[in-house]
């Protein structure tokens, strides 16, 4: 009967590698400043996971950073990611991991060409007996394309030097079965960051996270309170880290770490090629968002930014466009303004509509040409393909400074402004000459620190309807009727 | 024992079924699409999946099926749909569709709760009982289970009335396995667009389809050429409609179909809810497939005269016109066009484009923008007829950037190109009307051949957006609570 080992539990950080840009070598003084960074809060660190971009790294390399581990891990165990796709290398990886002084050897299900259930034991086993070594399985199949398979963990569980399974499949209904079938032999780690809570809650010992180099901290915490049977509190740390971690599972893995930790000020440089730091798993978009969540979480501090609307006279509002209150009043312009929302969600929407052989027309071309350095216009649209009539322009009146303010703009101000002048056309609101004849302008005023889509999709939406209800007051006014132009 | 009829061979339409604004059967469209596919086709399949079969009321299912049969008039095999996701009910569809007269029933796997592949023999052994011949359907796209082939098999040669299998999983292994089974004891019928010459030519005796709705003469030719072992041809017709069945296919059928009978002049209405148009056959695929329709030697989408009124000036031009193509097209100010045009994410297209009169917003927009920030901000003429002056969405900052979006210009250009060549933009306008593209090119896109096509394919759109005056403000009215813009949610 296999015996538990004692230190097996809490929280161990999957750590990157970090690899200087250009040569894509180690850097390894990267390596130990993240280490240190996250020591103070963690059970033990793992080396060359998935996390650390093992199948790009050499047999040389995956020694030297468990040698790295252990000089600063100060006395912490230390898990050897011992992954390989064939036995013969995985075997000597662990033999090395060993011969090195770690603790662990954290070994994937072989990968890329698919061998049997029973190859796969076989795999397991001669590793297992190969090295003096304690063996953790490890299931991915997001990576591996297949599930370590329950009845083979039944049996491998039996060896004793298989201590445990990381299961990182997110699934916890292989885990709950796993429980059943092998927790009285192996203890287990839940590997998938947004099911943390629940894992732990259904009987796991501890987690192997890409995020625990992030934010162990929040980690740590969860696993006290939910050995305290404070569950309250840690579904609350849970849910503050959810988006976090769906972004590290869900969208660029160990890149996502990477940029993340790049924005906390822990420079652990480039994923080694074919990945891309940024653009490919991991978009800028989804970049934007993680400084967004850093920012809540109190990782890295807010950027003051000043939120002002636009005051005085409506008809002043629009000089950018090189609307004057005398073009307005000469060409008969319409004009109405809206606001709507609350603190960051606080939206204020000035609108300006008239005919295209007015001078609102020339505007309308020109801001296509875009003028306006970073208040770039875009058009109005419920989705793609979806323009909105008469053609409206957006205009954000705050210049947008990163991609994380475009994010509010390009997205809910625009679709919610759009679905505001679609609704008016169903009102019959907007007059049908207009739709041919009109074009319009928006001047959106969002809070450059807004972060809630979809409060901000609510407040665009009132606030524009507002405006439109200014700019076309009574035309018919069937709001309730939702009659369409045709009837 | 299953046996092989002289008949069940060639094309056959899997036909959509019509329905009115009303959402009820529209009997007289289904009547003119029956006529129009008459003459090209070896039967008609009527209320198969293309005929939303799933959302038919079975008195609807019969009264489809009686309608059918009585236009078509026995000059062809009339192969009803009469599979539901119960053995009772299917037994009770197929016994009265026997009664009705049809040749055969096409009868799909049982659907949803997912039965296992003994549940299922027993479930068509039940079908047998009845005594009509029938055809075993796979299509495990929908019906979410996939026939086993021994279990195929032994339903086809176990029954008595087994004609054949109709396989639309596009699993040509799994065809192949069917060849090696049961080939000439039973008909083999292919029933995936994509792969219909392939597995004609590896022995299909005729394929069961929903682009057969419009194309059946295509289809037609790919079969008759594979019989004349002119494989040549027959891959010719199946590559030329490669890019308008995968449309088809990959983008909810049903829908695809009935626009694009719609943009022919054979209005069949929408599909039924939860279907809905801009869903998965997106605006841009009509774009697409409508595009696919008007190539040559396809030729479904008739040329029409249509006056461009400039206010100075009347230009005639001659247009693929769809029933939502105006014949006089005025207001020459400011036209304004959107084309989105995509997969993947990173090499997607989307152009603002602006059309108008060179001395109105569009033609002063372009001096100033040249005389003022032009060159600073990257902006270019890259046509001088008509004169189209070329803005980045995004601010081009490395040289990576700069020589994609070089690569969108060529796409641009091709856009105008052809639209010069197929009528939109007529030459007795080209010195009278500028263009403004403003087309986005994601920082991160690498794929240069995408973003050159994703250009060509969001210009060409816009431009008869621009001028057709779409979306419409009834489709707008229709589409605003279901649009998902895709920037609107967090990750």
């Amino acid at each position: 009967m296999p015996v538990k080992l004692p230190w097996l539990k809490g929280v161990f950080p999957a750590l990157v590698t970090p690899f200087v840009k250009k040569t894509e070598e180690v850097d390894e003084e990267a390596y130990r400043l993240l280490i240190r960074s996250c020591l103070p809060h963690v059970d033990g660190l793992v080396t060359s996971g998935t996390t650390g971009e093992f199948p790009y790294l050499t047999r040389d390399e995956q020694r030297r950073l468990v040698e790295i581990a252990l000089e600063e891990a100060g006395g912490k165990p230390v898990i050897a990611g011992c992954g390989a796709s064939s036995t013969q290398e995985a075997l000597t990886l662990a033999r090395d991991a060993q011969a090195a002084g770690a603790s662990a050897a954290l070994v994937v299900t072989p990968f890329f060409l698919h061998p049997s259930d029973k190859g796969v034991y076989q795999h397991f086993y001669d590793i297992a007996t190969g090295v003096d070594l304690p063996i953790i399985l490890y299931n991915i199949p997001q990576v591996v394309d297949r599930y370590l398979p329950r009845t083979v963990v039944q049996d491998l569980a039996d060896l004793p030097t298989v201590v445990a399974l990381k299961d990182s499949s997110g699934n916890l209904t292989y885990t709950m079965e796993l429980l059943e079938y092998a927790g009285d032999r192996i203890d287990f780690f839940v590997g998938h960051d947004e099911v943390v809570l629940p894992a732990l809650a259904g009987g796991v010992s501890g987690m192997i996270l890409a995020s625990a180099q992030v934010y162990p901290d929040v980690w740590q915490q969860v696993f006290r309170l939910v050995a305290e049977g404070e569950l309250d509190e840690a579904r609350a740390l849970q849910r503050s880290v959810q988006k976090l971690s769906r972004i590290f599972c869900r969208h660029g893995g160990g890149v996502a770490v990477k940029a993340a930790l790049q924005l906390m000020g822990l420079d652990v440089g480039v994923p080694r090629r074919p990945l891309k730091p940024v653009g490919g798993a991991l978009l800028h978009e989804t970049r934007a968002e993680i400084r967004l969540e850093l920012e809540k979480l109190g990782k890295i501090p807010v950027p003051e930014a000043r939120f002002e609307v636009p005051t005085g006279p409506l008809a002043g509002r629009f000089a950018d466009l090189e609307i004057t209150p005398d073009v307005i009043a000469a060409h008969g312009l319409r004009t109405g303004s809206g606001a709507a929302g609350e603190g960051l969600n606080r939206v204020q929407i000035d609108l300006i509509a008239g005919g295209k052989r007015t001078p609102l027309g020339d505007a309308y071309a020109l801001q296509l040409t875009y003028p306006l350095h970073g208040r770039e216009a875009l058009t109005a649209i419920l989705e793609p393909a979806l323009t909105v009539r008469p053609p409206t322009l957006l205009l954000p009146a705050l210049p947008q400074k990163n991609l994380r303010q475009a994010n509010m703009i390009y997205g809910p101000t625009q679709a919610a402004l759009a679905r505001a002048i679609v609704d008016a056309l169903e009102a019959g609101r907007i007059p049908p000459a207009a739709v041919e004849e009109d074009v319009m302008v928006a001047l959106a005023t969002v809070h450059p620190r807004a972060l809630d889509r979809h409060a901000l999709y609510h407040s665009v939406h009132a606030a524009a309807g507002r405006a439109l209800a200014q700019a076309f007051p009574g035309t018919t006014d069937q709001e309730e009727g939702h009659h369409g132009l045709q009837d | 024992m299953g046996y092989k009829t002289e008949w069940f061979k060639g094309i056959f339409p899997a036909l959509v079924t019509p329905f009115t604004t009303h959402d009820t059967l529209d009997e007289a469209a289904y009547r003119q699409l029956i006529r129009f596919v008459l003459p090209h086709v070896d039967g008609v399949v009527p209320c198969g999946t293309t005929g939303e079969f799933s959302y038919l009321t079975p008195e609807e299912r019969k009264r489809a099926i009686a309608v059918c049969l009585d236009e078509v008039a026995g000059r062809v095999p009339v192969i009803a749909g009469t599979g539901c996701p119960s053995t009772r009910e299917t037994v009770a569809l197929t016994g009265w569709a026997q009664g009705a007269g049809v040749t055969a029933a096409l009868v799909v796997a049982p659907y949803f709760l997912k039965p296992t592949f003994n549940e299922v023999y027993d479930h068509f052994r039940a079908v047998d009982q009845v005594g009509l011949p029938f055809v075993l359907y796979n299509i495990p796209q929908c019906a979410g289970t996939h026939f086993r082939w021994w279990t195929a098999e032994g339903m086809l040669l176990d029954f008595d009335h087994t004609i054949g299998i109709k396989d639309s999983s596009g699993d040509l292994p799994f065809m192949e396995a069917m060849f090696e089974k049961v080939k000439g004891r039973v008909a083999i019928f292919v029933g995936h667009d994509e792969v219909v010459q392939p597995a004609l030519a590896a022995g299909a005796d005729g394929a069961i389809l929903a682009s057969a709705n419009l194309i059946p003469d295509v289809w037609q030719r790919v079969y008759r050429a594979t019989l004349a072992g002119d494989l040549e041809t027959a891959q010719r017709w199946q590559q030329r409609v490669q890019k308008l069945v995968r449309i088809v296919v990959r983008c909810g059928s049903t829908q695809a179909v009935k626009e694009g009978l719609g943009m022919m002049g054979l209005p069949v209405g929408h599909s039924r809810h939860p279907v809905v148009p801009g869903g998965a056959f997106r605006r841009e695929d009509r774009d697409e497939l409508r595009l696919q329709l008007e190539l040559a030697g396809v030729d479904k989408i008739p040329k029409a005269p249509v006056t461009f009124d400039l206010g100075r000036k009347q230009v005639q031009t001659e247009v693929f016109a769809t029933p939502q193509t105006p014949r006089t097209i005025s207001g020459f100010t400011l036209k304004v066009g959107e084309g989105f045009a995509g997969p993947p994410f990173t090499e997607l297209a989307h152009v603002d484009l602006l059309l108008g009169l060179k001395d109105g917003p569009v033609g002063r927009a372009i001096e100033r923008a040249l005389a003022g920030w032009g060159e600073e901000r990257g902006l270019r003429i890259i046509n001088e007829r008509p004169r189209t002056l070329l803005v980045p969405t995004v601010t081009l900052r490395t040289a990576r950037q700069r020589r994609l979006f070089e690569h969108a210009a060529e796409g641009v250009n091709l856009a105008i190109r052809l639209s010069v060549e197929d009528g939109f933009l007529p030459e007795g306008i080209l010195d009278e009307v500028a263009l403004i593209v403003n087309a986005f090119v994601h920082p991160a896109a690498s794929i240069a051949k995408r973003v050159d096509f994703n250009n060509y394919k969001a210009t060409r759109y816009a431009i008869r957006k621009a001028l057709e005056g779409r979306p419409t403000v009834e489709e707008l009215i229709d589409e605003k609570a279901a649009a998902r813009h895709p920037f609107r949610y967090a990750p």
